[in-house]
């Protein structure tokens, strides 16, 4: 990585220096073109003082003319002919002109190649920031697990407990456990998806039976926390996406809405789909804590997490609604998050290209 | 483990519920009353009509961080010491936390023992500030037309100023008051009012009577009362040098 960069800025300054070089040369043409045709005039300025000589003493202008065909004598004036005054001018035009061509050519390379070395180097430097805040959210989202972990053991070997007050420990640290391992397994899936290393097929899929399966994992989950889910998807609804995309980003998303309505102590979930021109958008709509409408657009950003003290999603990564977000754009479709402001509720839609027939 | 007197509070501003369960449960097995909560804001409202003999506070909170609801707690005149616990560990973070009027900081992941002891050696700081500053004798201190009421953490200066001086500024006099004339090392400052390791230098203190000397002297640069003892520490002289 280090030894590219020091080529690249090498490279980049031997490309500035033949710049430079290159506009010297063409300075130094354009001045020498402009000398010779100059030498050449004064040349012929001698061949018209002698043909004038000549002519003053008395020599027949054909003469004069014979022995200096450059020359023509106008009555008793010797001036220079004008085709050689016109081949003279277009001479130096040639050569000017010549070297301006190639110079510029010249030129314009370098500049090209200026711009992608720079290019290249600002795009390395982008790369490197990313990597940088990436590795110390990262770091920083594990710390507090991973306090928490050592928290519960030392706690184990410091006091005496009792075999409940042990398996509430025990308990915790597997939660803490797992919180860290789903938090590894996201951070793999927003990498994967970041580089494009993933291949999502586009085929039609019934919305209604998708949703479905992703709420029979979810409804014990939202029963304990006093939470009611209702589907408003009519059937026979087909989306082209990618099966396994399609679960993640649906089980995102009503995942996020139990976490939101958990901490008001219950609430409702409502999951909405309809058909657009030549989309279907599904909805997921709930009464849980909502957002700053300003925030709409920064929770899709990595590791953003507006409500980390909010019910359930105390575990969350700040990394799932990037990765759906992600998934969407890569199916073809998008996703929008909408509140009237914090206690408000929250909206969710997802929008997917309609598929055009089932399945044969 | 000793257990301390029940009517220590210990508040802790936590907004992870295993840490902040783990935190609590061991505060309570050592004998303190704690009340936990996951949010600066409803922290800053339970603070404003309830007493507490210290502060564990988290940095990032959902909505009101741990740096802001300090600052505000200085603010408002709460001198309550604060502990800050976070998972960002570096030095600026640390400066910044000691700069919003922190009293110690620790970070994530931390040492249990280490944790109980830093809690214990803040309380104990305050617990000698206080009941030294509950005496008669011990709550005003009077030099060179200077009055420091220690309990209020206020100061009417000799040229008629009142001063509000912060908890470090307050501790650091009153080290020097209970010695006067005798010699205070740096050291010794440090570990009376900061503790042992929050500080990476002593110049802290040089810093903290630099004001004192900007409050309290006619001229600062010519002090009579805050004198420093070269390479050794500081003298506080009640009558002043002559």
């Amino acid at each position: 990585m280090k030894g590219t960069r020091v080529f690249q800025l090498t490279a980049l300054a031997l490309v500035v220096v033949s710049v430079v070089q290159v506009g010297w040369w063409l300075f130094d043409q354009r001045a020498y073109a402009i000398e010779k045709v100059d030498r050449a005039r004064q040349l012929y300025a001698q061949q018209i003082q002698a043909a004038q000589a000549l002519v003053d003493s008395g020599a027949t202008p054909n003469s004069v003319s014979a022995m200096l065909p450059d020359v023509v004598i106008d009555g008793k004036h010797a001036s220079l002919s004008p085709a050689v005054d016109r081949m003279l001018l277009t001479e130096k035009d040639r050569r000017i002109r010549q070297y301006a061509w190639e110079g510029g050519f010249f030129l314009l390379a370098l500049a090209v190649c200026i711009a992608v070395i720079a290019r290249a180097l600002r795009a390395e430097a982008l790369v490197r920031q990313e990597q940088e805040s990436f590795l110390a959210l990262v770091s920083h989202q594990f710390k507090t697990p991973l306090a928490s972990l050592q928290l519960s053991l030392e706690t184990m070997a410091m006091r005496p407990l009792s075999t409940d007050q042990l398996r509430t420990l025990i308990d915790r640290m597997l939660a803490d456990l797992a919180r860290m391992e789903a938090m590894v397994t996201q951070i793999l899936e927003s990498v994967r998806l970041e580089r494009g290393r993933v291949d999502l097929r586009r085929e039609p899929l019934e919305l209604g039976g998708a949703v479905t399966r992703v709420l029979s994992h979810l409804e014990e989950r939202a029963r304990k926390e006093r939470i009611t889910i209702s589907t408003d998807i009519e059937q026979g609804l087909y989306v082209l996406a990618d099966p396994l995309a399609l679960d993640v980003v649906v089980r995102n998303l009503v995942e996020n809405a139990i976490s939101a309505v958990t901490p008001v102590g219950g609430g409702t979930i409502t999951l909405g789909a309809r058909r657009l021109d030549g989309e279907v958008e599904l909805s997921v709509k709930d009464t849980g804590v909502g957002f700053r409408p300003a925030d709409g657009a920064r929770l899709f950003e990595k590791f953003t997490r507006l409500h980390p003290g909010g019910g359930s999603s105390y575990y969350g990564t700040g990394l799932g609604l990037f990765i759906v977000r992600r998934l969407m754009q890569l199916a073809g479709g998008r996703v929008s998050a909408h509140s009237a402001g914090v206690g408000q509720g929250a909206q969710f839609v997802l929008v997917w290209p309609l598929a055009s027939a089932e399945p044969t | 483990m000793s257990t301390p007197a029940p009517q220590i509070r210990i508040l802790v501003v936590e907004d992870d519920p295993h840490l902040a369960a783990g935190v609590t449960e061991n505060l309570r097995a050592e004998g303190y009353e704690v009340i936990s909560m996951g949010d600066g804001k409803p922290a800053l409202e339970w603070l404003r009509d309830q007493p507490c003999s210290l502060i564990v506070l988290d940095v990032m909170l959902p909505e009101m961080d741990g740096f802001t609801l300090c600052r505000t707690l200085r603010e408002q005149g709460n001198s309550t010491p604060v502990l800050f616990l976070t998972a960002r560990g570096d030095p600026a973070d640390r400066v910044r936390g000691l700069e919003a009027g922190g009293d110690d900081y620790l970070a994530k992941p931390f040492h249990l023992q280490e944790f109980l002891l830093r809690v214990r050696a803040i309380l104990r700081r305050w617990d000698w500030y206080r009941s030294s500053s509950d005496t008669p004798s011990g709550a005003v201190l009077q030099f060179a037309g200077n009055e420091v009421d220690f309990r209020a953490f206020r100061a009417r200066a000799w040229n008629g100023v009142v001063q509000e001086l912060t908890e470090k500024e307050a501790m650091i006099l009153k080290v020097l008051a209970e010695r006067p004339g005798e010699i205070v090392s740096r050291e010794d400052l440090l570990e009376r009012v900061w503790g042992y390791d929050v500080f990476p230098s002593t110049r802290t203190v040089d810093n903290f009577i630099l004001r004192l000397r900007k409050r309290f002297e006619r001229d600062p640069a010519n002090p009579r009362h805050f004198l420093t003892v070269w390479g050794v520490g500081y003298r506080f002289l009640v009558e002043g040098e002559s």
